[in-house]
């Protein structure tokens, strides 16, 4: 039976209150890392393509297999000026596997030849035709569906990583940091801490500079007034107070991780630096939270961070498989962005410990404007990482015209005996959850994804949280 | 016991002008306090507003209406009805994310201003055919053809009966939604944006008669086994007041008003405390009389001369159960700024600003509250739900950029008219400045120890020389930035 969505909320305030009346945990802000140990150092990365990533030229058939995706795919994206259409020859370099339902030869965008190395290896999954039911178009609802793990209408407050640490971690943990300067949707819940900044080196309590001689006065002021009402009675004072000391000591201990980082990583910091994009620089801040981990950074216990990259929302000028095209240079962007990541993990010894979900609020429009392309709904997610099991999961979406819903876009389907069967997003993160993070299936169902009701065909009604990609 | 003829202590006063506004300063205090008041004599004094709606200027858009709205709480002199607003705007949440129309927020914001302390049985019909709401929780796409239920289960979850009532059990059942999402289709704009009912839109009973008759809470007290029929009145434009009105005579399971317990609940949650005793908020449900006249000033006055209000006026050593509140970032920002006379400059192009720092729009998101834009119909998190170590950091960032500007012009900090220079002793500044921000007595012997020990150089210098304005830009600057962000001062 599906829970409701207010559960999910009591959820998340019980988590949040078991923490405030917990007097033991108290006097050290970071005790609770103790479940943190139980799923060994083990990271995940969320990455957001804001702004809706073309699906179709991202995961593109090179031929038709079994059926007719390539003729649909030339049909729906021209060739010529403002042409979208990525040929065949274009894809030589980028195959990856057949699709499942169709047999049809698959091809990542020639952009993303960084990706296709990580592929080859075996460490990527492409999980195709991804969304949920009652799809929306607009950008807000959509993310906010992807990040709620809820589809739009739920209402939902909190995101689906966000039930997951409210059921595991305290208030004064920090199980997770956004590289931006806010909480991500995703990560959304009141139960625990979770860091949101750009840069670790900007990561600062706020001091008045003016008067040097001060801060470390200020310090202890504060320190002992937050330690205070930390150890207070009061249920609201304790967790303020929990609060603000691992606030001050997050400022110390995380804004340390850049030199760290910096001095012992030389190369690799120069090879992002030479990437000169925002995702490398964004990962590259990633990659200083878990080298300090490896190093035993004091009060680092971060798991889960989140990255975003904007751009995707390409309307107009998109640009095919050229190297001189917009959508090229976004996706070249990613590719070679995560196979830097992932090639410094390596060098750290923590590739089989990083597993990243790369994703978007939908795909776009099947057949193509004057030069781009207008808001769509299914669309490819790329999980990776040195435990993941790499290949193609999942069905590419029926493209064919008389199969599309009135504004032209492909229809989300869970009838078992469809081979264009859509991926609900909530079986990614089941699967993601279940296999890499240690909740068990039940609790899965319980606390953090609700199943919908309605038609079996139509809706998430049955979960598959064993897809594969995590052994 | 006391009650609404008690006298109001000094105590008493500041924790009122600070949940029924945003704080009073010492003068204010004092003067209620030597007039020996009653409770209800003062809190009759914070309802003696006549509600208007802000002016706008032509053309400006929903950031401007905002400055605008932060103006009028940064100057009012009847901060409870921003106080007011504040709460509806949680309560019909509705963000212009989703609704991308500033026209229409501004519009509702006028009702939520209209309506703040009048009568919730006409607050709820009119937030029925608000454009916002229409749009937000698609009354606007709401077709006979498949009726939409988004209104109809927001409506009964979060606007009146909520899901569950104080004994837990279920206060409706998803076959209501249906019925009352189809006694809402056919509501639509007209070319003014004036809502417009159309018969051929609206789902009578004899177009699907599959879908049974319009009836609701069957087996419910006080309806009996047959329910509440929403076309009792005639079918069409009258169903949706039917709802509201049927809403409005649904009993708990406990044969209580639901609605009623349940905005008592919502209101003392919001100026006094979380999880009050189902025995407070059946009290102050009777003596207010609400579940009969709908009249919100009548609630909110009987929640105000309360008991278990004024048993947050606690001084330290609190105990566990002490009820303490978080403050709401608008709550923090508004009432620093008047407090200590701060009066930020509008700028034609950014909007009002703290001196050389951000607006206080971005002030206020980075504390996790954007007015016009709650996350979700859900409206903010309350309490807990404001702590994380980002919005604590921003919280810390406004203290510090307020508290540094020195020898900025008049309108900026000037701790010096706040505390008397003559003041030397450590103890006694720290005193005078807590009771600027009216937390005088909510500092714990243990928070005085460590303001002292940062005054006084850790006792280096047992006296402070306050003329000495060196010293004053750096310890008297300092100690205020420390209040702002001291523990006490996020609760009230």
């Amino acid at each position: 039976m599906a829970i409701s969505r207010r559960s999910f909320l009591k959820g998340s305030s019980l988590a949040a209150a078991s923490s405030l009346v917990a007097p033991s945990l108290l006097g050290n802000p970071f005790v609770r890392r103790a479940f943190a140990d139980t799923i060994g150092d083990r990271y995940f990365l969320s990455i957001f393509l804001d702004g809706g990533n073309d699906g179709f030229n991202t995961v593109i058939p090179a031929s038709n297999g079994g059926g007719s995706l390539r003729d649909a795919y030339d049909t729906a994206r021209t060739t010529g000026a403002g042409g979208l259409n990525v040929s065949p020859s274009e894809l030589t370099n980028t195959l990856i596997g057949l699709d499942p339902g169709s047999g049809a030869q698959l091809g990542l965008h020639p952009g993303m030849t960084g990706l296709k190395q990580l592929y080859d290896l075996g460490k990527v999954a492409v999980i195709q035709g991804c969304g949920y039911p009652r799809q929306s178009l607009s950008h807000e609802e959509a993310r906010m569906a992807w990040q709620s793990g809820t589809p739009p209408g739920t209402n939902i407050g909190t995101g689906w990583i966000g039930r997951y640490l409210a059921a595991n971690y305290g208030g004064n943990d920090i199980p997770g940091v956004c590289i931006r300067n806010e909480v991500a949707g995703e990560m959304r819940q009141t139960a625990t801490s979770v860091l949101a900044t750009s840069r670790m080196q900007s990561l600062r309590f706020p001091y008045d500079r003016e008067f040097d001689s001060d801060i470390a006065r200020k310090r202890a002021a504060f320190l002992g007034l937050y330690q205070g009402a930390a150890g207070a009675t009061l249920p609201m004072s304790a967790y303020v107070g929990g609060s603000g000391v691992s606030t001050l000591l997050a400022t110390e201990s995380y804004n340390g991780l850049h030199d760290l980082y910096v001095n012992a990583r030389g190369t690799f910091n120069q090879a992002y630096e030479d990437a000169d994009r925002s995702m490398a620089r964004d990962l590259r801040e990633a990659a200083k939270v878990i080298y300090g981990i490896t190093q035993g950074a004091e009060n680092v216990h971060a798991r889960m961070m989140q990255i975003a990259n904007g751009g995707y929302d390409t309307h107009s000028d998109q640009g095919g498989g050229q190297s001189d095209g917009q959508h090229f240079d976004l996706l070249a962007e990613v590719g070679n962005s995560l196979k830097l990541f992932y090639d410094d993990c390596v060098d750290m010894g923590v590739a089989d410990k990083v597993v990243i979900m790369v994703w978007s609020e939908f795909g776009r429009r099947v057949s193509q404007n004057d030069g781009g392309t207008d808001h769509g709904t299914q669309y490819p997610v790329f999980v990776l990482g040195g435990s993941v099991t790499g290949g193609v999961y999942g069905n590419h979406p029926n493209i064919d015209e008389l199969a599309l819903s009135d504004d032209g876009n492909t229809v989300y389907s869970q009838a078992a005996a469809d081979s264009f069967r859509s991926t609900d997003m909530r079986d990614i993160y089941g699967t993601i959850l279940k296999h890499w993070l240690g909740m068990p299936h039940q609790t899965i169902l319980q606390n953090v994804l609700a199943l919908d009701s309605g038609d079996p065909t139509q809706r998430w009604t049955q979960e598959n949280f064993d897809m594969g990609f995590l052994a | 016991m006391g009650n609404a003829t008690s006298l109001l202590t000094e105590a008493d006063a500041r924790l009122l002008l600070r949940r029924a506004g945003f704080g009073g300063t010492p003068k204010d205090t004092t003067k209620i306090a030597k007039r020996k008041l009653t409770r209800a004599k003062v809190v009759d004094g914070l309802f003696s507003f006549k509600p208007k709606p802000l002016k706008l200027k032509k053309d400006e858009g929903l950031d401007q209406f905002y400055d605008t709205w932060l103006q009028a709480m940064l100057k009012t002199k009847k901060p409870l009805l921003e106080k007011l607003v504040l709460f509806w705007h949680d309560h019909f949440a509705t963000n212009n994310t989703t609704v991308q129309n500033s026209d229409w927020m501004i519009r509702q914001n006028g009702l939520l201003r209209m309506m703040a302390k009048g009568n919730f049985r006409s607050f709820l019909k009119a937030i029925n055919t608000d454009p916002a709401m229409m749009d937000f929780l698609d009354t606007l796409r709401n077709r006979r053809r498949e009726p939409n239920e988004n209104y109809a289960r927001e409506l009964m979850e979060l606007f009146s009966l909520g899901v569950l009532d104080e004994a837990g059990m279920p206060n409706y059942a998803q076959e209501d939604i249906v019925q009352i999402a189809r006694a809402f289709t056919g509501w639509r704009l007209d070319d003014d944006d004036n809502p417009v009912f159309r018969e051929d839109a609206h789902d009578f009973n004899e177009d699907f008669p599959e879908r049974g008759p319009k009836v609701i809470f069957k087996d419910r007290a006080p309806f009996g086994a047959s329910g509440a029929d929403l076309t009792s009145r005639g079918e069409g434009a009258v169903e949706i007041d039917v709802v509201i009105d049927t809403l409005l005579l649904h009993q708990d399971s406990e044969g209580k008003s639901t609605v009623g317990r349940r905005m008592t609940r919502r209101l003392f949650e919001f100026f006094a405390s979380a999880s009050p005793p189902t025995a407070v908020v059946d009290e102050i449900l009777m003596q207010s009389g609400f579940a009969t006249t709908w009249d919100i000033t009548a609630l909110v006055k009987a929640i105000l001369v309360h008991d278990t209000f004024y048993a947050n006026a606690a001084t330290p050593p609190f105990d566990v159960n002490t009820k303490k509140s978080v403050k709401w970032p608008i709550d923090y920002v508004v009432s620093t700024l008047r407090l200590l006379k701060v009066v930020p400059k509008r700028d034609k192009d950014r909007g009002v600003v703290l001196e050389n720092s951000d607006t206080l729009r971005a002030h206020l998101e980075d504390m996790g509250q954007r007015l016009f834009e709650p996350p979700s119909v859900f409206g903010w998190d309350w309490e807990a739900g404001w702590i994380s170590s980002a919005t604590l950091l921003s919280r810390f960032r406004f203290a510090r950029d307020l508290a540094r500007n020195r020898d900025k012009g008049k309108e900026n900090f000037h701790p010096e008219k706040l505390v008397s220079l003559a003041l030397t002793a450590p103890g006694a500044i720290l005193n005078a400045a807590a009771a600027v921000l009216g937390i005088a007595d909510q500092l714990s012997d243990g928070d005085r120890t460590f303001l002292i020990a940062y005054l006084t150089d850790d006792g280096a210098q047992p006296t402070l020389n306050l003329n000495d304005p060196d010293l004053r830009a750096r310890k008297l600057h300092g100690l205020f930035a420390l209040l702002l962000e001291c523990p006490a001062y996020q609760l009230h």
